[in-house]
């Protein structure tokens, strides 16, 4: 099992005057599946961006296995052992899908022997149901396959946490099938996976963990039960009247 | 004809096969062009074309690198190759000191080789330059701020007129040192071959290396790229010094009175830096042996429609008697490769040569292959349904 240790210290992002995330602080040290939820606008894009090195928080700290990753670049990031995918995803589509396998597989190991490495695709292929389309442009693929595609990636760079940005959204339901048996099988791998989902009822079935965002604040952090009847949360997601 | 050419495909493909008979016509055009200019019936002229032909297929090859493959779509290769060629000359003709480092270069002191040398580095560190201005820029923008760059440096060439020479251009040591004129033609034409053979090895063997796959996963989606690992900053700029040592090389040997013997401002202009976008994109590219063919082939056929002879059906004769039209097509032929650029761009955007290097290569059998297996979510679901029972 590999080392998990992902921590965030207070970690803020301003855009001009909107405080997009807002001293967030937590902490991942074992193979969690943590569910990451919030309205639209709470900031869970905005901070999967921080973690992953795609943005530079404006104060705070992320480490991750004892190394500073903030302010890394994303490719460094990646390396350190945090991986990723998109709210849209983003198959690289004029490359057959073994190429898109391929590219964080050599990327992750530059030494690394091509038949092994596609041995490795395959066998994810495979898991994930999409094996006969390795040849295929990966364009050409559907929507669902592309989210298939996506997590199969992933798991070419072998990391420690994984941040899976709405990997249900808009796939048909049989193949959310597939990708929650992939989440769980990952997660039983000794990995820790932090998804953000709209779909509630996929997140309190797979969440362990349940971290709540609002206005870019963290307002809740616990089990899904004891999150779910928290007043603060129950307030954030109804909304309350502005006279109060 | 239909059911022959099937009949021919299936020989083929229980014979020796496409690759092979790919890598056989490959072979033989090599041996074409290593004959070529044994032949005593050609003139120097028709060596001269070839040699520029070569020429421009290293420019438009390597400009397929790094627009085709790395998605990068500079208009600032011809000014890489000037910088090579430029440099080289004023090296040869003043020389250069590096006070810091001690390093005093006396015109006396370095040979054509060496001036080449330094040419080809300098375009390499310009390349590094640009190429890290350019992080942030993608698409249109850096189009633009490459045409910036190409136009600023064709004007400081044009204008600092004492030391360039100005529009009158700028004269190379010349490389080669030899008296009579047709062997010198010959060694010129053998020299700049061998240059474009060890051009395209370059240039295929990284575009088939991890750094070619990484250069086209950068093209498809940069963010993506970097998610996954890779260091778009480290191969972004990579690319651009690459393919400008490759071209400043070339132009500075191609200067050095080898195709030509000076260069000129004139040479730096859009317009030729537009021809080699056109023959790479005319010749495919996506495919770095079809943009150095586009531009061979392109190059010639500009070359052979200089003059066009008609000769008249029907024993029909001309003003003066003669039964043939001769029609001096001037810019006219350039207006024609822009009708076959037009089509080229609506009809096949994988440039004309791409069905003959996919058929060579099989890859069109593949793609049939593959679209038989797509499949909506809908379809795929139902799959998995049919297997679980």
């Amino acid at each position: 099992m590999s080392e998990i240790n992902l921590e965030l210290n207070k970690v803020s992002k301003r855009f001009g005057g909107n405080q997009a995330v807002d001293h967030v602080s937590f902490s991942v040290t074992k193979p969690e599946l943590i569910g990451m939820i919030g309205p639209n606008g709470a900031g869970k894009t905005t901070l999967t961006n921080l973690m992953s090195g795609m943005l530079k928080p404006s104060s705070g700290t992320i480490y991750l296995n004892g190394r500073r990753i903030d302010g890394h670049p994303a490719y460094d990031v990646t390396r350190a052992g945090l991986g990723r995918t998109f709210q849209i995803t983003r198959a690289l589509g004029r490359m057959t899908v073994m190429e898109n396998m391929l590219v964080p597989g050599l990327a992750h190991n530059p030494g690394a022997r091509r038949p092994a490495l596609a041995a490795r695709a395959h066998e994810i292929l495979s898991l994930l149901t999409i094996d006969h389309l390795t040849n295929e442009l990966s364009r050409a693929l559907s929507g669902g396959q592309r989210k298939l595609l996506e997590l199969g990636r992933l798991l070419m760079l072998d990391p420690s946490v994984i941040i899976l940005d709405e990997p249900f959204a808009g796939v048909h339901p049989r193949l959310q099938d597939t990708i929650s048996n992939y989440i769980h099988r990952v997660h039983e791998s000794g990995k820790a996976i932090i998804f953000i989902s709209h779909n509630m009822g996929a997140v309190f079935e797979l969440s362990q963990r349940l971290i709540v965002l609002h206005h870019g604040a963290l307002i809740a952090d616990g089990e899904p039960h004891v999150v779910r009847s928290d007043p603060a949360v129950i307030d954030a997601y109804l909304g309350h009247d502005e006279d109060d | 004809m239909m059911a022959l050419f099937r009949r021919f495909e299936s020989a083929i493909d229980n014979g020796i096969g496409r690759r092979k008979l790919g890598y056989l016509l490959i072979a033989l055009i090599i041996v074409f062009f290593l004959w070529f200019p044994n032949d005593a019936s050609q003139s120097n002229y028709a060596k001269t074309v070839f040699i520029s032909g070569f020429f421009y297929a290293i420019m438009s090859s390597s400009w397929a690198l790094l627009a085709g493959i790395a998605g990068q779509f500079s208009f600032g290769h011809m000014a890489f190759m000037g910088i090579g060629a430029y440099v080289a000359g004023l090296i040869a003709r003043d020389g250069i000191t590096f006070a810091l480092l001690g390093i005093n270069i006396t015109p006396e002191s370095i040979s054509a080789i060496g001036s080449i040398i330094i040419g080809t580095i300098v375009a390499g560190a310009v390349g590094l330059v640009i190429g890290w201005l350019l992080l942030r820029l993608r698409a249109a923008y850096l189009a633009l701020f490459t045409i910036a760059f190409s136009e600023l440096f064709r004007i400081m060439m044009l204008t600092e007129y004492d030391y360039t020479g100005g529009s009158n251009g700028l004269s190379l040591r010349p490389l080669l040192q030899i008296a009579d004129v047709n062997v010198a033609r010959q060694v010129e034409y053998y020299l700049m071959f061998a240059l474009l053979i060890v051009c395209l090895l370059g240039l295929y063997w990284v575009a088939n290396s991890p750094i070619g796959l990484f250069l086209r996963t950068m093209r498809e989606d940069e963010d993506a790229a970097s998610a996954l690992g890779v260091n778009v900053v480290r191969y972004k700029i990579l690319v651009f010094v690459f393919t400008s040592m490759i071209v400043g090389c070339a132009g500075a040997i191609f200067y050095s009175d080898v195709g030509s013997e000076r260069i000129i401002p004139e040479q730096l202009e859009i317009l030729q830096m537009s021809l080699i976008i056109a023959y790479a994109v005319i010749g495919g590219m996506e495919s770095l042996i079809g943009a150095a063919a586009g531009a061979f082939i392109s190059r010639y056929l500009l070359e052979a429609m200089r003059q066009v002879v008609i000769t008249l059906p029907f024993r029909l004769t001309t003003a003066d008697g003669s039964d043939a039209f001769v029609w001096d097509t001037g810019f006219w032929r350039f207006a024609l490769f822009g009708v076959v650029m037009v089509f080229t761009l609506r009809y096949m955007r994988n440039g004309l040569l791409y069905p003959f290097i996919t058929w060579f290569s099989g890859r069109d059998i593949a793609m049939k292959e593959t679209v038989s297996i797509r499949e909506s979510d809908d379809e795929h679901a139902a799959r998995l349904e049919t297997d679980d029972e």
